[in-house]
């Protein structure tokens, strides 16, 4: 969510509806900013940010492709204004990464040995009982 | 002039690139694709603090990462681990396998001389071998030790690569829980000397906890001493089986020189093999002690008895090994047996510090002492030959006390561990414990002063 409204032109018609819950995740957000770091790991500080995005670009993506409830210009408004993340939203509508956590862990050029992040390993692939959380984001797994 | 540290080579060491570390087995893990990551330059050797390629890898599932921690040169140079620091051929640590083979590594671990040492040796490797053998003194030696044979692991040992023990857990703070992925245990005892460890003590083989615990280890191994007598020259082989024959056995021992003798003893499956010389039979006893499997059968060695001190046991009878040979059991002594006549010889001899005068009473055969030490194998007394005694007990005996066998002599002191109260052999007063029916008095008929 960006801090400064760039445009001057008023939001589309159905703003109203959808203004309270990003206000309401727009706050979350704040206090997740400005939450101590005291007695967290270093990978750890990152974690709620990432899930706030993660819910935020969520429901602008629910509303619009499984719900229909907003409109064309009301969701090409909140790309715009980065209320939603068009790069997240893109890899969501390819198969396989329907409930992709967030960018890094899909990036392996980040990685040693140019693979995926652990979360993208499906459950019936690790070893039975492991508990995974990926060091980017705190996810669980995001791959079924 | 450019002082950039790719540029400027100026004095400046070599700096190792390469592209295999050196590596024992436990420490690359089980999986045989295992992945590494190298990188060049990326941390100083821990003994010769030069910059080295380091590599990083995970040596299995639940394993941790380890990484090489000393430069190649320096591994070469005692031929151990790049990561582990134990010798690559026995996985034991360089203080063991330097005492064992005793090797004195005179390498210098001052500033200067480090840096000079290491360059000569990397200069005599570079230029002797093609880098898969062992610099230092290592390389030169040939000899082999029964000892680091026996005390190296033949199996790699993969509970080295676990995850180290969690500190947050330790002190009771660790939030992660389930998916922390270090250990969940208690750790060891601060005060055993295992706990206090380094890396450079480790190299240069001093002061290494572990190794003084494999040289202890190795120090209470069982032995073999030859012994005393030097004309023993026979060994005991055991536990032969039905299937090893003197035939076997023989063709087993020529090899360490010439026999003289082979006796089987086949009802006890064992045998004794007799050399002609004292040095073969020493070389054969070292070869073969704990060590010797014909058939598939591990044969027990022993040294035989001498010749002096050999009883009813054939040719050779068994040198009584500390503790590890069957001992004769020390069997109970039944009481109430009837006290014996001595073997008269020992009639002569005063064994009990009698004054000369009762001493030299011959004893009538039947009034004779209970006699210290007498053959646990009594033979039965024969029926009707009781000692008599006195009627009245003599004053100073007590009753249930030693058996009256005085006669004429009163009293004397009960020689050698004193017979069991209340079953002397005709009780006078009490009825002690009866072992046999032939002991009961109610039985025997000849008991005129039972009450």
């Amino acid at each position: 969510m960006p801090k400064v409204r760039r445009s001057r032109k008023p939001p589309p018609e159905g703003w109203e509806l959808i203004e309270p819950t990003l206000e309401e995740l727009d706050q979350k957000m704040r206090e997740a900013e400005t939450e101590s770091h005291e007695g967290k790991r270093k990978v750890e500080s990152l974690w709620p940010i990432f899930r706030i995005h993660h819910q935020r670009s969520r429901y602008i993506y629910d509303l619009f492709y499984r719900r229909k409830a907003i409109s064309r210009e009301l969701y090409d408004y909140c790309l715009k204004e980065k209320i939603a993340d068009q790069n997240l939203i893109a890899k969501w509508r390819k198969q396989g990464y329907e409930n992709l956590c967030c960018l890094r862990c899909i990036q392996a050029r980040d990685t040693n040995f140019g693979t995926n992040c652990v979360c993208r390993v499906p459950k019936s692939k690790l070893e039975e009982g492991k508990i995974v959380e990926c060091v980017h984001c705190g996810c669980r797994g995001c791959s079924g | 002039m450019a002082m950039s540290k790719s540029t400027n080579t100026y004095n400046r060491q070599n700096w190792e690139d390469s592209d295999f570390p050196i590596l024992c087995q436990t420490c690359l893990g089980d999986n045989p694709y295992v992945r590494m990551m190298r990188d060049r330059y990326g941390k100083e050797c821990k003994i010769c603090t030069r910059p080295f390629t380091v590599f990083r890898w995970c040596p299995g599932a639940r394993m941790r990462f380890k990484k090489t921690e000393v430069c190649q040169t320096c591994a070469k140079i005692k031929n151990v681990c790049q990561t582990c620091l134990l010798d690559l051929e026995y996985g034991l640590p360089t203080q063991v396998r330097d005492s064992a083979l005793s090797l004195a590594d005179e390498m210098p671990k001052s500033d200067v001389n480090k840096e000079f040492y290491i360059q000569n040796m990397e200069k005599q490797m570079a230029a002797t071998s093609d880098g898969s053998t062992a610099g230092g003194v290592l390389g030169k030696t040939k000899t082999h030790s029964e000892m680091l044979l026996r005390l190296a692991r033949t199996t790699p040992y993969y509970k080295r690569n676990r995850p180290h023990i969690c500190s947050f857990w330790v002190k009771g703070e660790c939030k992660r829980g389930e998916e922390c992925p270090y250990r969940h245990e208690k750790p060891t005892d601060p005060d055993d000397p295992l706990a206090d460890q380094n890396i450079k003590d480790r190299y240069y083989g001093v002061n290494d906890p572990v190794a003084d615990k494999l040289l202890k280890r190795a120090a209470a191994m069982p032995r073999l001493e030859p012994p005393e007598d030097k004309s023993i020259t026979t060994l005991y082989v055991g536990n032969l089986g039905d299937r090893i024959g003197e035939k076997e056995l023989r063709d087993h021992f020529y090899q360490y020189g010439e026999l003289r003798s082979v006796n089987v003893v086949a009802k006890q499956q064992y045998a004794f093999v007799q050399f002609t010389t004292r040095s073969a039979a020493e070389l054969a006893a070292e070869r073969t002690f704990n060590k010797l499997i014909i058939q598939g059968r591990r044969l027990n060695i022993k040294w035989g008895r001498s010749q002096a001190r050999q009883g009813g046991l054939g040719i050779g009878g068994i040198e009584g090994l500390e503790g590890e040979e069957v001992a004769p059991q020390p069997l109970e002594p039944v009481p109430g047996l009837p006290t014996l006549p001595p073997p008269p010889e020992e009639l002569q001899n005063n064994f009990f510090n009698l004054p000369s005068q009762a001493a030299s009473i011959p004893l009538p055969p039947g009034q004779a002492p209970a006699v210290a030490g007498a053959p646990s194998i009594r033979p039965p007394m024969p029926p009707g030959q009781a000692p008599p005694r006195p009627p009245v007990p003599p004053p100073g005996s007590l009753p249930g006390g030693p058996p009256p066998v005085s006669g004429p002599l009163g009293p004397r002191p009960p020689p050698g561990p004193p017979p069991i109260p209340g079953v002397g052999p005709p009780p006078p007063l009490t009825h002690g414990i009866i072992h046999y029916p032939s002991q009961d008095p109610t039985q025997m008929g000849a008991n005129p002063d039972k009450k």
